[in-house]
């Protein structure tokens, strides 16, 4: 039958099965999901229907991405050249226009947050935009889970020990926990090593609403510290 | 005399005894057969049963046992999925006997496909590989026995009585399921066939293979791009236009 042979022209070759595995260094590499692989994917989608299932795929590929290379922040000026928005070996890449429609959504659903004034005055569109690949309420979870574990309650911590893993009170002699479990302790604080001060401050905002934590200040009115009460 | 030959009146109580009594003989004889052959159907079905119980759990975790029965059923005459309508008690003949087991295990993988369906009808248009259909199932859900090719098209066919809106269609002798009730017409059918050979089709693909009019092509590929069965990369030259039942292909 005709339409099952070979076109004898082909512009663009088929995309050749992925072969960066036996090419990879030691950095683990992102698992891309077989859709990035589809060319299609790159374009926006002319049909309102598959372009919403595409903006969802897209929205829960850059979470996925951002959470395994710990990316707090992306932002379009430098982030249309990462390998997530452009895929050399099939040659496609992500429009800027497209890649800012798919991070509105994302902010629509709740997943990210425009940083504000981040563009150009001139065009007034923003282009930096922080992404929740956890909530904030879960990054109050996994704060108040450690500061539990570790016991640090009533204790006051400056945002920096938090972000920066000041990891004294797991290691410390003074701690109430067995070698054993330590590397547990540390593996669930390695989580929101390094978080970015903005999703920091949200999701101690959380626990400040549900009464666990309060901000401290400094004479300057500067946030000095959080003291953590823990649950009851 | 007349008593001997049986002429006169009473002749005619005669005959009619004798009459009642082949009838009598005959109607024993039919009972018994019936007994026999129910003494039989009651050995069959105890067997059956015996059989399904012992192989209950391989009939729903193994594909391969589970094609073989089915097979077995299709030999002997029976439909494991026949018409529950026809049983008052609102099971089949197979459902009473199987203890449900068979039946619950397609209208149950049904319902799987339905929502998998439902799940990537904004993907795909409604049009969908059965092997990709079984393959996400069976990663959808990994704890569970793997369900085969055939349970899948077995399972949409027990849709079949809900009306038109779920059915197994053949595009270039690979099958798909159409969640969609819409007609294809003869050429979108056509250009969906020729995207199983690349992935993809395009203008010139289409008017080179299939000796179409460009205008024909154009019409076909919007049209499809419209029912959301294909998706367009813009990026190549010319404008190529790719199935989704490619994504895990390429």
């Amino acid at each position: 039958m005709a339409s099952t042979s070979h076109p004898s022209r082909v512009s663009t070759p088929v995309p050749a099965p992925t072969t960066t595995a036996s090419t990879s260094p030691t950095p683990p590499t992102f698992p891309f999901p077989s859709i990035y692989s589809f060319p299609p994917f790159f374009t926006r989608q002319p049909n309102g229907q598959t372009w919403s299932s595409q903006l969802s795929l897209w929205n829960s590929l850059i979470l996925a991405y951002c959470r395994f290379h710990k990316i707090w922040r992306v932002d379009l000026n430098t982030a249309v050249e990462w390998d997530l928005f452009s895929n050399k070996e099939i040659n496609r890449s992500l429009k800027l226009d497209t890649c800012r429609e798919i991070l509105n959504d994302m902010v629509k659903k709740g997943d990210a947050e425009w940083v504000s004034g981040s563009g150009s005055a001139k065009e007034g569109k923003n282009t930096s935009a922080i992404i929740f690949w956890r909530r904030p309420e879960e990054w109050a979870n996994l704060i108040s889970d450690w500061i539990d574990a570790t016991g640090q309650k009533n204790a006051i911590l400056t945002l920096y020990e938090i972000s920066e893993g000041d990891s004294s009170y797991t290691q410390g002699t003074h701690s109430p926990y067995p070698v054993t479990i330590l590397h547990i302790l540390t593996s669930s604080h390695a989580e929101f090593h390094g978080i970015d001060s903005t999703i920091l401050r949200k999701a101690l905002d959380v626990l400040v609403r549900r009464g666990q934590a309060q901000i401290m200040r400094s004479a300057d009115g500067e946030e000095a510290g959080v003291k953590f009460f823990g649950v009851q | 005399m007349s008593l001997r030959r049986g002429v006169g009146l009473a002749a005619f109580d005669n005959s009619q005894r004798a009459a009642q009594q082949y009838s009598d003989l005959g109607s024993s004889l039919l009972s018994a057969h019936i007994s026999e052959l129910s003494d039989q159907l009651k050995t069959f079905q105890s067997a059956l049963t015996k059989f399904a119980e012992s192989h209950a759990n391989e009939i729903r975790s193994d594909p391969v046992f589970r094609a073989e029965f089915v097979k077995m059923c299709a030999a002997i005459g029976v439909d494991p999925l026949a018409s529950s309508a026809a049983n008052k008690k609102g099971g089949s003949f197979w459902a009473e006997l199987l203890g449900n087991d068979v039946n619950d295990f397609f209208f149950e993988l049904a319902v799987r496909i339905i929502e998998l369906c439902r799940r990537t009808r904004e993907e795909n248009g409604g049009l969908m590989l059965v092997d990709d259909v079984r393959a996400r199932i069976n990663s959808l859900s990994p704890n569970r026995p793997p369900v085969s090719h055939e349970d899948v098209v077995r399972a949409v066919a027990t849709l079949a009585p809900l009306g038109h809106g779920f059915e197994i269609v053949k595009l270039a002798n690979r099958e798909f399921i159409r969640s969609v009730p819409q007609e294809m017409s003869k050429d979108q059918a056509v250009a969906i066939e020729a995207t199983q050979a690349m992935g993809y089709i395009s203008v010139p693909i289409l008017r080179d293979n299939l000796n179409w009019e460009t205008a024909r092509c154009i019409t076909v590929l919007d049209d499809l791009v419209a029912a959301g069965l294909v998706w367009v990369d813009e990026q190549a030259r010319p404008r190529e236009y790719w199935t989704p039942s490619w994504i895990k292909q390429v």
